[in-house]
């Protein structure tokens, strides 16, 4: 099973189906590090408490900022990933759809983009770039950057740093939600922190990058 | 020692070699560099998207229905693919082998009319788009941006490290993204102005115009806003771990969303209220100041 295949059977897999994933999990460390990175995220949204139901303001703003990311065109029917995710997560699902879709979508686009017929040679045939130890728990982040010191090497320390700053803000914001999982503002943040973060991979993904 | 004066004969050979070797040389950058034109008819609300690497993109109108865009390509690294397909232009620059961000450099000067709806995409820029009324999207990691002369339309900016600059934007959906690079708006108005940044600068010098919705935030990056004496606002500003600091003469509110500490948040209304303003960080300062 090439990663590909993988992450196309991943929804399925992060509902508890598809057993045969694992085996491709056991082998792949960069699938590996994005199922965990998920079910962390996961995690972290259910240990916040039950709170009511954002208000309409929330969901919209929510909405506005996945469909500018092209995260979401059409509204999804009732039997796919975002409506069970809200049966699985409860009240406070709302935060696990926009960090998963970022990430999945993220890592789809790392393993989905050969730029040069080696590197799709290279992913053809299993081989991974070794992973340094820069970005300690965020496997994306250190395998991000590896591809921007492959097409530029110049931009790397400017795409580090500002990985850096807005990992910074993610980590604030979700302490400030922790704290008060009622606050809109502070679950507002949280959600322009993760945009901003979504913004840097797709502008080091994207034709644009030197 | 008597060092003997050179022979006229020499200082000609030495003068005729120099002027070969500037003569080569100026050939040989007017060569390399190419000046390239296309010329598209339209018809109204054209899309016209320019995505370039490395090079600037300038965006103005054009007196007619037509699309006219002048490439300067610096070398042969880089070639402009155009297309068109009815009223929707497509420019890119296609890097070939060899190429990187030093000699594969193109800059673009475009015409569109003035109703068009304008992509334009390079990584080092600048990108400058100036006096249309159709949507203006600009995004580059490294790119300065410049926006001006733009009324009712979206207007939207991402960029990673570029400074953006938006002046004299009027009744506009404005939304800019900036990781640190600073955001500067003069005299930006529209029903929703929202500006996203983690360590960059946010710097306001306008009026907030009228039944608006301004939101600006930030992660550690300063917040400064400067507003006329008829300005009409209804402002609520919130440092989290930062101070705030307030110029204006501000009717407190009975209600406010957030608990009001001194120094670090404030809220209250300046005359009519107009607009809603919103001002966020998590470590910046806020300064509201009257000009």
């Amino acid at each position: 099973m090439t990663c590909a295949e993988f992450q196309r059977e991943l929804p399925e897999y992060l509902e508890g189906g598809a057993p045969q994933l694992r085996d491709h999990l056991n082998m792949c460390p960069s699938c590996s590090g994005l199922v965990a990175s998920l079910e962390s995220i996961s995690r972290e949204a259910r240990q916040l408490q039950a709170s009511e139901e954002p208000s309409p303001r929330v969901w919209n703003s929510i909405e506005i900022a996945l469909r500018q990311e092209k995260l979401i065109r059409e509204p999804r029917p009732r039997n796919t990933l975002v409506p069970s995710l809200f049966q699985r997560w409860g009240a406070m699902a709302w935060a696990v759809p926009v960090a998963a879709a970022l990430l999945v979508v993220v890592g789809i686009s790392l393993y989905q983009r050969p730029s040069s017929p080696t590197d799709a040679r290279q992913r053809t045939a299993g081989n991974t770039p070794a992973v340094t130890a820069k970005f300690a728990g965020d496997p994306s982040d250190e395998q991000l950057l590896q591809e921007v010191s492959r097409r530029a090497p110049l931009m790397r320390d400017a795409y580090e740093r500002n990985l850096k700053d807005v990992n910074d803000y993610i980590k604030d914001a979700q302490d400030s939600v922790n704290a008060d999982p009622n606050d809109e503002e502070a679950q507002q943040a949280l959600i322009d922190a993760y945009g901003q973060k979504s913004m840097i991979y797709e502008m080091a993904l994207d034709r644009s990058l030197p | 020692m008597i060092i003997a004066p050179a022979s006229p004969r020499f200082c000609n050979r030495n003068a005729t070699g120099l002027a070969s070797v500037v003569l080569v040389a100026i050939t040989t950058l007017s060569l390399a560099e190419t000046k390239k034109e296309y010329r598209f008819d339209v018809g109204p609300h054209a899309k016209v998207s320019i995505v370039n690497q490395f090079g600037k993109v300038s965006v103005k109108p054009s007196p007619g229905n037509y699309v006219l865009v002048n490439a300067t390509v610096y070398s042969d690294k880089v070639e402009v693919d155009q297309s068109q397909n009815g009223s929707r232009v497509d420019v890119q620059s296609h890097l070939l082998a060899g190429a990187n961000s030093d000699n594969a450099r193109v800059d673009y000067d475009v015409l569109v009319p003035a109703d068009s709806n304008v992509e334009m995409e390079s990584a080092t820029g600048p990108l400058h788009a100036e006096k249309l009324h159709g949507d203006v999207e600009a995004e580059g990691a490294n790119a300065p941006i410049d926006v001006r002369d733009i009324a009712g339309s979206h207007v939207h900016v991402k960029t990673m490290n570029g400074t953006v600059t938006l002046t004299n934007i009027r009744d506009g959906h404005v939304e800019i993204d900036s990781v640190s690079g600073d955001v500067i708006l003069n005299s930006v108005t529209g029903p929703l102005v929202r500006v996203s940044s983690t360590t960059g600068r946010i710097q306001y010098d306008g009026d907030f115009g009228y039944a608006g919705e301004y939101r600006f935030n930030s992660h550690s990056g300063n917040i400064d806003a400067t507003i006329p004496a008829d300005a009409s606002v209804d402002v609520k500003a919130q440092s989290v771990r930062g101070q705030v600091q307030n110029d204006v003469p501000l009717q407190p509110k009975v209600h406010t969303s957030f608990l009001v500490r001194e120094g670090s948040s404030f809220a209250g209304t300046f005359n009519k209220a107009a607009s809603s303003v919103w001002l966020r960080t998590f470590s910046g300062r806020i300064h509201l100041k009257k000009r």
